[in-house]
């Protein structure tokens, strides 16, 4: 790889041979083999069907697979030299692939679809994700069309999910979004989304690629550089996602890409989010909200244990991150019991502000800041469980709106604690 | 001049079309004849074409430009006489220019006297030199050609009250070559011209001679045999004269048409012209390299024809749906531009009157393998006026020069056989020959340089090709070669400069030299040889071992 460089001349010999595109899709993968090849040729029958005049690329980005994920990709373009006899096209059409070092970083693959992008001076980018068990051509033409047709500048997805799926996203990640930066984006960390090249370029331009954030967490920032940058939103729904199971996902990772970036989006765009006012819908094609109610195992009373063992063991952080009088009300309610226990939304939003506020003022490290919020998480999500185990569709989208609610009538609260002194 | 004697003189012709009609009137009646086109011969053999391809000129009402026929054995008196043909035709040998005659087989017009006596009553001795049925019911798989004016193959003909059957327009009969006679007086038709000395004979709509119930009456095996017993009669008695099919069909269909050698010569390519289009305003070579590798072999002997534009519409029959709307999208989004399944205007207005697209697509012309056509006034950058009705607005009058009715006629503008084109773009007084003459780098200076070049060797005649297939969709490369001569073209598609790396390790050692120019560019070795394009450039590369 040339020096200050984040794209090898391998891979931009390929992207030479591209040219300029219409469309790009970039489709980051690791070791993605069972699915990606089903991803691929959903993505190519998508441009097929609905964009066949625009020229497009499909560009994967590798973070070390040893599998077969790259030739996967690579087999699915079309050309004068691949006779595919099922599959008329007007055009050529390049899935290439390239390789970044040091192991899976979402981050590292949107900057380096980005790069391709400008590059390529595509119009418009989607990124989708390789372990999908049923991607549609249909997602493309969702989540693709507002943005060729009418000039958006990201469209994020809607779900149809089960009511106990995306429970991060639900109790923190979108009313907090939500509630700071006053757009309703369901899914402001989404797997599979379209964005103009407008905003790719605005994005790519970010200084946060040596960071952490810029590695990890560029998924949720370009959300939110997007609603901060003030560019058009929508979303659109494309219905049920399904994924392989690769077990028991890593909440702390998670959190780190999601909240850990939203608290630290907070410091460069606090006079964007302080003066702004209550929160506005955005344009949305299909269902805002879609939600399923088959039963879901999940280990509540592990969540419970997790949740009380973490305000115990954790005492001295959270004295550290907390208000006294919250940290109070945690441990009170860690020792009621599993059958009384209940996270309240009150006490959850103050809980979140009293985090971002202490991030903000690095009372910590911030990386433990983010980790201390896990077990505390594990709690909120034992009480959404338990209040939602019997409720239909309909009461958990208002619980999840009354969450919401909360999170933006208490944003004076974040406010005030903003700039105190600690 | 005497004229060079190999048989296969047709694969190394570049061919100018051209109607008598539209080129030079000499008699100053506003309608070209052939001792105007006698005189502008010098303007011919300038531009270096060696044959020449004559729309009907027959008798005719004039009800389809001439190829409705009510005489086959002369000259429409409005073009002169037969001694005036003669005259012409001489002079275009002595100048080393043969000519190709439009024959159509097909059909008659429907005021010829075949037809007259045909229809005049059920048992007249030439009723079955037509097609008559009692029913329209009949050839009922067949496709309707002229979608936008015919309903039917089919037509009533109220004097001897039964329908007689026609492929294209209602006036325009179809001959029935189930009859031994009509063959044999057809035959007789071409021996005619023959032995006037024409070199050629582009036979019209040869599909479908022949009609059998259950089929779509296109390319039957009895067509084919018709074709070839013409084909053998023409070998016996006038070796060294040329056929050229016109059937516009998929290269797999056309491919018996050339039989094993003996039955036509050449066959035009439609498929490839209108994706030589699409890959032009694509930037991608996707749409030409898969056509032509559809392409099937034909025999050693036999031969492409090539064009961009002809007198009919660019035809669209040969693409897909998808292929076809695209078409429309980007070169004919003005309806009035579109004709039946095509699109009726000329090459320069087609490419935005864009110099360098329009010597991208002449290079690709000259250099696929197949002989070029030229059309009329295509080679000073002509455009088309699509307000004149069906394909009139691509056969306006040839633009001379900026002076009275554009050097075509001495005739009041107002009688001329056609508008001229006076808008400030492609008008005459901004469009024509004698102002291009006069600049090295006009366009018409431009194509007699390529056509010079094209000439200078066999390759691009009589060689094989081999595409190359860079990684850079955009760049359209292949490798002509006959005997020891190898030419490597180079085209790019785009309207962006571009790179592109080629294989060339077969070539290792050879230096290339640019045609055009002369120069010299370095060795092939081991490593990819890389090319710098700009937009829409082409590059013609002789391979030498030195």
């Amino acid at each position: 790889m040339p020096e200050g460089s984040i794209l090898s001349d391998d891979f931009l010999r390929e992207l030479i041979n591209v040219g300029e595109v219409d469309i790009l899709v970039g489709l980051p993968t690791y070791n993605d083999a069972k699915t990606v090849a089903q991803v691929v040729q959903a993505i190519r029958a998508g441009l097929l069907n609905y964009f066949p005049r625009q020229r497009a690329a499909i560009i994967n980005v590798d973070g070390g697979s040893r599998d077969a994920s790259q030739d996967l990709v690579r087999a699915a373009s079309i050309s004068d030299l691949q006779h595919l006899s099922n599959i008329h096209a007007l055009r050529t059409l390049h899935c290439i692939s390239t390789r970044y070092e040091g192991g899976p970083a979402s981050g590292t693959a949107l900057r380096t679809v980005l790069s391709a992008a400008e590059l390529l001076r595509a119009k418009v980018c989607a990124v989708f994700s390789a372990d999908s068990t049923n991607t549609e051509p249909e997602w493309i033409n969702r989540l693709l069309s507002p943005v060729v047709m009418d000039n958006y500048d990201l469209i994020t997805p809607t779900y149809r999910r089960n009511k106990f799926d995306g429970m991060l996203v639900q109790n923190l990640v979108y009313p907090m979004n939500r509630a700071v930066y006053s757009k309703r984006i369901r899914e402001p960390y989404p797997t599979e989304f379209a964005f103009s090249g407008r905003l790719g370029s605005h994005f790519a331009a970010q200084d946060i690629w040596s960071q952490d954030v810029g590695k990890e967490g560029a998924g949720i920032y370009l959300t939110i550089a997007a609603i901060t940058g003030n560019f058009r939103l929508g979303q659109s729904f494309i219905g049920t996602k399904a994924r392989v199971d690769t077990g028991a996902a890593d909440l702390v990772r998670a959190m780190r890409q999601t909240v850990g970036v939203l608290f630290w989006s907070l410091d460069p765009n606090f006079a964007v989010w302080s003066s702004n006012g209550a929160s506005e819908s955005v344009p949305t094609f299909g269902a805002e909200s879609d939600l399923t109610l088959e039963p879901l195992r999940v280990n509540r009373k592990r969540l419970f244990q997790m949740f009380a063992l973490g305000v115990a063991e954790l005492e001295p952080v959270l004295k550290s991150i907390l208000e006294p009088s919250t940290v109070e009300e945690l441990q009170r309610a860690a020792a009621v019991g599993e059958e009384s226990f209940r996270y309240s939304d009150e006490l959850w939003v103050r809980t979140i502000y009293e985090f971002a506020a202490s991030y903000h003022k690095q009372v910590m490290n911030r990386d433990h800041i983010v980790q201390a919020l896990a077990p505390l998480y594990r709690g909120r999500a034992f009480t959404f469980l338990a209040e939602n185990r019997d409720a239909s569709a309909e009461e958990v989208e208002t619980k999840v709106e009354g969450l919401c609610r909360e999170f933006e009538n208490r944003k004076p609260y974040l406010l005030g604690m903003w700039n105190e002194r600690k | 001049m005497v004229l060079p004697q190999d048989v296969l003189w047709y694969k190394d012709a570049v061919i100018y079309q051209v109607h008598v009609r539209t080129f030079y009137d000499s008699s100053g009646d506003g309608i070209g004849d052939f001792r105007g086109l006698a005189q502008k011969l010098d303007y011919l053999q300038d531009l270096g074409i060696n044959a020449i391809w004559l729309m009907p000129f027959f008798p005719s009402p004039l009800r389809d430009d001439g190829y409705d026929i009510a005489e086959y054995r002369s000259v429409h008196p409005t073009y002169g006489t037969l001694d005036d043909f003669k005259t012409f035709l001489d002079a275009a040998h002595q100048r080393g220019i043969r000519v190709i005659i439009e024959m159509v087989l097909n059909h008659t017009s429907d005021q010829h006297p075949w037809f007259q006596e045909s229809r005049s009553s059920r048992d007249n001795p030439r009723r079955d030199w037509y097609v008559w049925s009692d029913t329209d019911n009949r050839y009922r798989g067949t496709r309707i050609i002229f979608l936008d004016t015919e309903l039917s193959n089919w037509a009533w003909d109220p004097v001897s009250k039964q329908y007689y059957w026609h492929r294209f327009f209602s006036h325009q009969p179809d001959l029935n070559y189930d009859n031994p006679v009509v063959r044999e007086e057809m035959w007789s038709v071409m021996r005619f011209w023959l032995d006037m000395g024409v070199d050629g004979f582009r036979l019209d709509a040869v599909p479908y001679l022949v009609e059998r119930e259950g089929t779509n009456c296109e390319n039957l095996p009895e067509t084919h045999s018709i074709l070839k017993e013409l084909r053998s009669k023409l070998d016996q008695t006038y070796p060294g004269k040329m056929l050229l099919a016109e059937a516009n069909q998929w290269p797999a269909d056309l491919r018996p048409y050339f039989g094993e050698g003996d039955e036509f010569h050449m066959a035009f390519h439609f498929p490839l012209m209108p994706r030589m289009f699409m890959g032009l305003k694509l930037e991608d070579r996707k749409p030409i390299t898969e056509i032509l590798q559809q392409t099937p072999e034909i025999p050693s002997a036999c031969q492409w024809c090539l064009f961009l534009r002809n007198h009919d519409e660019l035809t669209l029959e040969m693409v897909t749906d998808m292929e076809r709307d695209y078409m429309y999208d980007e070169y004919a989004r003005d309806k009035g531009m579109r004709l039946n399944l095509g699109i009726r205007r000329r090459l320069a207005p087609l490419l935005d009157n864009d110099r360098r697209r329009i010597e991208l697509m002449n290079g690709m012309l000259m250099s696929l393998p197949g002989t070029p056509i030229l059309y009329y006034g295509d080679e000073i950058g002509m455009g088309d006026n699509i307000y004149l009705g069906d394909r009139n607005g691509v056969r306006t009058p040839m633009q001379w020069n900026g002076g009275w009715n554009g050097g075509f006629s001495n005739a009041d503008p107002e009688s001329l056989y056609s508008p001229l084109m006076l808008n400030p773009v492609y008008g005459f007084q901004a469009v024509n020959v004698l102002s291009q003459k006069r600049f090295d780098h006009s366009l018409l200076s431009w194509m007699k340089r390529i056509i010079e070049i094209r000439k200078s060797t066999p390759v691009f005649g009589r060689g094989s090709i081999q595409f190359l297939y860079p990684a850079n969709h955009r760049v359209l490369a292949y490798v002509r070669e006959y005997g020891k001569d190898s030419i490597l073209v180079v085209n790019n598609l785009s309207s962006s400069a571009q790179a592109v790396e080629l294989d060339l390790r077969k070539y290792k050692g050879n230096i290339l030299i640019e045609m055009f120019g002369r120069n010299i560019f370095p060795r092939i070795g081991e490593l990819p040889y890389l090319l710098t394009m700009g937009p829409y450039q082409f590059y013609w590369f002789r391979l030498r071992k030195i």
